[in-house]
């Protein structure tokens, strides 16, 4: 018998029936009156509770850090733990299921996934919080299935000496387009294109060795590799075929054409249409595609850093290929192509503005380097790319400009302690070189890292931006709007939990020198240096990916609505209970995080 | 007063000694929320189909170690009464009779009030069997919630109010979730829900907004 117990709400959708059955029986229902603390910070609960109908406010002291509706549960950590993380406290007429703790923890123990919500590591939670997304619209078997499960037709190994009459014959006969060609130690790959330009456009003899023609430069994946690895490594190399390694050898190729079918995107095609493009009009084509296959790769249900990575991969390559098409010598001569801000530090998901600039290892004509600045971001214009609003674009005299320049321009930045030369040296420390003369990115951001040596106060100045925007509470806007009437609770992401994670660890790179830019990366520095702790850096980072994974569906839907206005603004009331549950868990981490940086940088002097 | 009196009076008509825990003091802030669902609404000639009996302990609702019952009734329930909470003739016929079913009821419910919607009603319903079958009648001391309900809404309401007493309104009005009606268990679960928010803004001073008369009679524009 129901007792209006909603067992599709998650994470009881994780039980089977059997299980809902046994939590409904024990579950009892509890009223609170309004301002009836129902759970206090640092106390164990018999209960896990499970809003009916009300309001619940999460507080942490004085602070508010969310407010609990209809079908939110809490606490877990009380539960399971024995001491909640913050105190519960009604808000206004408040009726929950009580679920008995040992009822809970019987089915913890029985339910694996359902024990997951329960996880005290917040990085365990997300794990298990993108696991449960992979499931989403059926896409699991692609994104589960292997290179093994793909690849088709035997692999033929040809000797290097053999002809190329034989080796044409020997592909034939094995049905296949490809052959890997042993010479000695080392395996290549021949095609059959490889041996037609041979013969037809090159008029070499049927009698030459197959090795003159072979390539010995394979891309190669393992057959246990996931396949959207082997998506991933064909749009990095602009390859359509793939070896595939088993055990110690080679086991036959894994084609594009294997994928097209599961995949339906051709991502692994764009590099090669980039590549080939003669002029902006090809270039423009090319542009779209990225855009599209960012939707399609997620309405798949592939993991936000893939997604990232190829987009961030194909978006560098059709930065070079325009470098390559606008520039003219003398700037292909002395100049280096540099990507900066969430460019930079790849962890744009769907392109938003330009953040490019230029450095010149020497002086260039000036009429040449204004042409070119105006037909670069023009171009880039053209494509789509939305100017970035900080001006930090090529077409800016500011940030293309000589090297020798760049380094009066730092350390006046680093002299001027504003938050605004502040966020300019942030953006130029996330910045990677792209092409041309690439280290002299890494010399001018040596004499960076050179000033700011030892310098406490400047690092202090540069740490306080991570104070520009609050981490708001969870719904505090939410319940205050919505009792006036205006449904909207919207939270912009990128403010709340995005910048705060990527300045503090940038903070924190630029103190130490580290020359990565991607904020795991750096993460990952830190912690090999002993300058921060493994578990909350992971969780950092964790937390970090769950805001990417939201921003990229707020993206996604701004690109829908054809516009970019509240591109990052997520909407906790449309949200599931576990979605707020770990936004919830996430926001924890970004204040906690705040507070590190304070504390290290010391903030609050200033 | 006069309740007192008939307590009395019952208490020393009790035939059946071994219900005399009735008649004890009930226990601290503990009640019973009760509902029936019967073949019609006649106390005199309907009969009890199902009932459920929820334990209300300081402010719980004890779903986990509530009473129910379907009870098999002597005639097979009619057509329209089906229609309304859906026992039909061979859903009974697994129940128990009441004379089964009404001790185990009455040890269950004790001394403890009785609350419940129109909780008359189903205390009428139960009497009859329970003087028929045991000579008892309940004595229990009774919480409409349909009343604490009026005090909250419409206590010195002027005159021309236009009142809504029913049950789906005052429960969208409080706030709590619709179950699924005439299931006995759902709807004193849902009594109870009232009954505890009812109580607590009585003590806390809390009045329901009411609203304009012209919302409550605003005929369509037909724009």
């Amino acid at each position: 018998m129901s007792t209006g117990f909603d067992a599709q709400n998650p994470p009881f959708d994780r039980l089977t029936q059997q299980e809902v059955e046994e939590l409904r029986a024990a579950t009892d229902i509890g009223y609170f009156t309004p301002g009836e603390t129902i759970v206090a910070s640092g106390r164990p609960s018999d209960f896990l509770h499970v809003v009916i109908k009300g309001a619940v406010e999460a507080r942490d002291g004085e602070q508010l850090q969310g407010v609990l509706g209809p079908r939110d549960s809490f606490d877990s950590r009380a539960l399971v733990h024995g001491a909640a993380g913050e105190d519960f406290v009604a808000a206004e007429e408040t009726l929950c299921f009580l679920v008995p703790r040992a009822t809970v923890q019987g089915l913890i123990a029985r339910n694996a996934g359902f024990a997951a919500f329960f996880y005290a590591d917040v990085s365990r939670k997300l794990e298990a919080f993108s696991d449960a997304r992979k499931a989403e619209g059926g896409m699991e078997s692609v994104l589960r299935s292997r290179v093994r499960d793909a690849m088709h037709g035997r692999s033929i190994f040809i000797d290097a000496s053999a002809t190329i009459e034989q080796a044409g014959h020997a592909m034939r006969e094995g049905n296949s387009n490809a052959a890997f060609v042993r010479d000695g130690a080392r395996i290549g790959v021949v095609t059959g294109m490889n041996l037609a330009k041979a013969a037809v456009l090159k008029r070499l003899p049927l009698e030459t060795p197959v090795r003159e023609v072979t390539h010995f430069d394979v891309v190669a994946v393992d057959e246990d590799d996931f396949l959207f690895e082997a998506l991933l490594s064909m749009t990095r190399h602009g390859k359509r075929r793939l070896a595939v390694r088993s055990g110690g050898g080679f086991a036959g190729f894994l084609e594009d054409i294997d994928l097209l079918g599961r995949f339906a995107g051709n991502s692994q095609l764009i590099p090669g249409r980039i590549d080939r493009a003669r002029g902006l009009d090809e270039l423009a084509v090319a542009a779209r595609e990225i855009q599209d296959q960012v939707e399609r790769l997620h309405r798949q249900g592939m993991k936000v850093e893939v997604i990232a990575e190829i987009t961030s991969d194909l978006n560098r390559r059709l930065f070079v290929r325009l470098f390559e098409l606008v520039a003219p010598p003398s700037i292909r001569e002395q100049g280096c192509l540099i990507l900066m801000g969430s460019e930079g530090r790849g962890e744009q998901t769907v392109r938003t503005d330009q953040d490019n600039g230029l450095l010149l290892a020497g002086p260039v004509p000036e009429g040449e380097l204004a042409a070119f600045r105006e037909g670069f971001s023009g171009a880039l214009d053209g494509f789509g790319f939305p100017p970035c609003p900080g001006n930090v674009m090529v077409r800016n005299p500011l940030w293309s400009q000589t090297a020798e320049g760049m380094v009066r321009q730092l350390r006046h930045w680093v002299m001027e302690r504003t938050p605004e030369a502040a966020m300019n040296i942030a953006i130029f420390l996330d910045g990677v070189a792209l092409t041309g003369r690439m280290a002299l990115l890494a010399e001018t951001k040596a004499e960076l890292f050179a000033m700011m040596r030892g310098e406490a106060v400047v690092l202090g100045r540069f740490a306080l931006l991570i104070e520009s925007f609050a981490t708001p509470s969870l719904g505090v806007l939410g319940t205050l709007m919505a009792s006036v009437g205006v449904a909207d609770d919207a939270i912009d992401i990128k403010k709340a939990g995005i910048f705060p994670i990527v300045h503090g660890v940038r903070t924190m790179a630029l103190e130490k020198g580290i020359t990565a830019t991607a904020t795991a990366e750096r993460m990952e520095a830190l912690v090999e240096g002993r300058s921060f702790d493994p578990g909350f850096g992971r969780d950092v980072v964790n937390a970090l990916r769950v805001f990417m994974a939201y921003r990229l569906t707020t993206q996604l839907e701004a690109v829908r609505r054809g516009s970019v206005e509240g591109e990052a603004l997520l909407r906790p009331s449309r949200m599931t209970a576990v979605d707020r549950d770990i936004l919830r868990d996430s926001l924890r981490v970004v204040r906690q995080f705040r507070e590190v940086i304070a504390a290290r940088f010391r903030t609050s002097a200033f | 007063m006069i309740d007192r009196v008939k307590r009395l009076f019952w208490r020393a008509a009790l035939a059946d000694h071994s219900y005399l825990f009735l008649f004890d003091p009930p226990p601290e802030d503990e009640a019973i929320s009760l509902d029936c669902e019967t073949t019609g609404l006649d106390t005199s000639t309907d009969e009890i189909l199902a009932v459920a009996a929820v334990p209300v302990v300081k402010g719980r609702i004890l779903t986990s170690q509530r009473f129910e019952a379907i009870v098999k009734p002597e005639v097979a329930p009619r057509a329209e009464s089906i229609k309304v909470h859906r026992l039909r003739a061979r859903d009974v016929e697994a129940g128990r009779p009441m004379r089964e079913v009404l001790p185990a009821l009455l040890r269950f419910i004790g001394s403890r009030p009785l609350l419940g919607y129109y909780i008359d009603f189903d205390v009428r319903m139960l009497d009859r069997y329970a003087k028929e079958l045991l000579q008892v009648h309940l004595p229990n001391p009774r919480i409409e919630v349909s009343s604490l309900y009026y005090d909250r809404k419409y206590g010195k309401a002027p005159p021309g109010t236009t009142i809504d007493l029913r049950f789906a309104s005052m429960l969208a009005d409080l706030g709590i979730p619709a179950l699924e009606q005439h299931i006995a268990v759902n709807d004193a679960v849902m009594a109870a829900m009232a009954w505890l928010q009812l109580r607590d803004m009585a003590a806390r001073g809390e009045r329901l907004k009411r609203e304009r008369r012209r919302d409550a009679t605003a005929a369509p524009l037909g724009a």
